[in-house]
């Protein structure tokens, strides 16, 4: 058996993909299940690659209801167990994290966007925001790490699956078609080496007798009555709004004196900074917040933002589904809400400056 | 004489390497360089194993180089990424071209499979086999690494050094991914082809040689634009 994958740290180049590879194997992650889609079929071809070396897992099934299923299954015998879909896959992976919301299955799911409905584009999208957050029947009690960058890509995953075995909401990684396929510079790390302590799982079901005594487990995502259902519903509620706080991270600067504030989330802020950057260069004052994680949403924070600032500009690549979050979070506010959706296309930062210099 | 080149001196190289190796990039400075000498020269994107930057979206540039290009127009493709690329009926007979012919290979073993479908490449004893290393990737980042990665690629006639970290590439990171790769080259009892470097570099080395002996070819790049 190799020795640990990642010694130290190093800066490399590589896809996105292959990123959230490396970063599950410095997470020790013990296995994947999957089934291939584009655009996140790589995470599958390097994790398999390097599987055998590290003495890991892989089981590829027949399609991602079962790869959803099965994920849950490893995570229930105790495995810290994880999968990646994208697109209509995404859509199959809802009724088994639907599953993992009602059970407390820690879960860990990479989503890389591509383009919808249906199988539309392989290519990229931000159309997958209202899914991942809140798809699958219920509440959506679940956490949703929206990255940047390659650097982001490697730390989140690690740091999904601490979130997840910690709160046991089912969290996502919610990447894209651009993150995944672009080659970037990062640095990968041994999280450990850097302090990261990486959470010990362990099994729900099938645990050891403890003193000759083996107390039997009973998880449920069935009730029989609805006041049995609403007891419960509202216990995780309650935890889920406890957490939040903690859990709720984003991204904000040159917020204080701006008229316009770009809100923006995932690879679109990349454009929104150079935006902002060259925008202020010019003397315009502009301001940018994005949100990293999109669910729950750090609405506090935006809200405050909102209230201090003129209009917020909303850009994505979606029509509006970051934008539903938005409204929802700063509702009472008085701003004015101006917008610039391009479903399932990218948006460069010369756009936005563009179109903010339409709007002084 | 075949194409203005007699037979025997005709150029006929494969790139092959993993992703962000810088294969392709290699593949079409060569096939510039080539085609600036005044050769003739064809270009095939033998890369079936995943559609993006490839050659397609700067096929229309290099045909207005004069460099013949063999390649899909994402117009025409179907199910880009969904179905796998299928081989244009002239990959297949890419090697029967007059002229020097470079062939950019999709990545890894499966991706050097594809020239099992060309017709002549397995008797074809001018067809070099160029195997692309970058020491910025974990997978071929050290000696024992890359010795196991070409093994598994057989047959290759060389190695070529193109350590890069994208826009954060410093010289001294190429210098030992030279190291490195030349140390490989020796247990595999194979040549350092060339080392490749981006233009900006070319004062900063002072030279035509890195630090190994090997010689230095400077590179534009082409292949950023490139995404799908």
């Amino acid at each position: 058996m190799a020795e640990k994958p990642i010694q130290g740290e190093k800066r490399v180049f590589m896809t996105g993909n292959e990123v959230v590879a490396w970063a599950a194997l410095a997470a020790k992650a013990d296995i994947m299940y999957g089934y291939p889609i584009t655009p996140q079929n790589e995470i599958m071809h390097y994790w398999t690659r390097m599987a055998p070396k590290y003495g890991k897992r892989f089981l590829q099934t027949e399609d991602e209801l079962s790869a959803g299923f099965t994920t849950l299954g490893g995570v229930l015998a105790g495995r810290k167990a994880f999968t990646a879909t994208a697109g209509p896959g995404n859509t199959l992976m809802q009724e088994p994290m639907s599953m993992a919301e009602m059970m407390r299955i820690p879960s860990v799911v990479v989503i890389q966007q591509r383009g919808g409905p249906s199988t539309a584009t392989v290519i990229y999208s931000q159309q997958e925001v209202t899914m991942t957050t809140y798809g699958g029947n219920g509440e959506g009690f679940r956490i949703v790490y929206s990255t940047a960058n390659h650097q982001e890509l490697f730390d989140y995953t690690i740091k999904a699956f601490n979130t997840a075995w910690k709160y046991r909401f089912p969290t996502f990684v919610l990447g894209d078609g651009y993150q995944a396929k672009m080659r970037e510079s990062l640095i990968i790390y041994d999280p450990e080496e850097k302090g990261v302590e990486l959470v010990q799982t362990e099994p729900t079901l099938g645990r050891e007798a403890v003193n000759g005594e083996k107390k039997p487990v009973h998880i449920r995502n069935t009730y029989n009555t609805e006041e049995e259902l609403y007891e419960v519903v509202t216990r995780y509620m309650e935890e889920y709004m406890k957490y939040a706080p903690e859990i709720v991270e984003y991204r904000e600067f040159d917020c204080e004196d701006a008229d316009i504030v770009i809100v923006s989330h995932g690879v679109v802020s990349r454009a929104a900074k150079g935006a902002v950057q060259e925008l202020r260069k010019e003397g315009l004052k502009v301001g940018y917040f994005r949100p990293v994680t999109l669910r729950p949403f750090p609405a506090d924070q935006l809200k405050a933002v909102a209230d201090n600032t003129m209009t917020l500009l909303l850009v994505e690549s979606s029509l509006g589904q970051m934008a539903k979050l938005v409204k929802d979070a700063i509702f009472g506010s008085t701003v004015a809400l101006a917008t610039l959706f391009k479903p399932g296309v990218g948006i460069t930062s010369e756009e936005i400056v563009a179109k903010v210099k339409g709007m002084f | 004489m075949f194409g203005g080149i007699p037979i025997s001196e005709r150029i006929l190289e494969a790139y092959i390497g993993e992703y962000a190796s810088g294969k392709s990039e290699v593949a079409v400075n060569r096939a510039i360089s080539l085609q600036r000498k005044g050769r003739e020269v064809t270009i095939a994107d033998l890369d079936l194993v995943e559609p993006f930057y490839t050659l397609r979206p700067i096929k229309k540039m290099l045909e207005q180089m004069g460099i013949r290009v063999v390649a899909w127009e994402t117009g025409e493709t179907l199910g880009l990424g969904e179905t796998g690329s299928i081989m244009k009926p002239e990959m297949r007979w890419v090697l029967k071209r007059p002229g020097d012919v470079i062939l950019d290979i999709g990545y890894g073993v499966e991706g050097a499979k594809v020239l099992n479908l060309i017709e002549g490449a397995a008797e074809e004893k001018q067809l070099k086999v160029f195997v692309v290393i970058n020491v910025g990737r974990p997978l071929t980042a050290t000696i024992n690494d890359i010795v196991e990665y070409v093994r598994d690629l057989a047959p290759v006639h060389g190695l070529i050094n193109n350590s890069h970290l994208g826009d954060d590439t410093t010289l001294e990171f190429i210098q030992e991914g030279a190291g490195v790769v030349t140390e490989a080259a020796k247990t595999l009892g194979l040549p350092v082809t060339a080392t490749y470097m981006e233009r900006r570099f070319e004062a900063a080395l002072g030279g035509k040689f890195d630090n190994m002996g090997n010689y230095v070819q400077f590179l534009d790049r082409y292949m950023a634009n490139t995404f799908w």
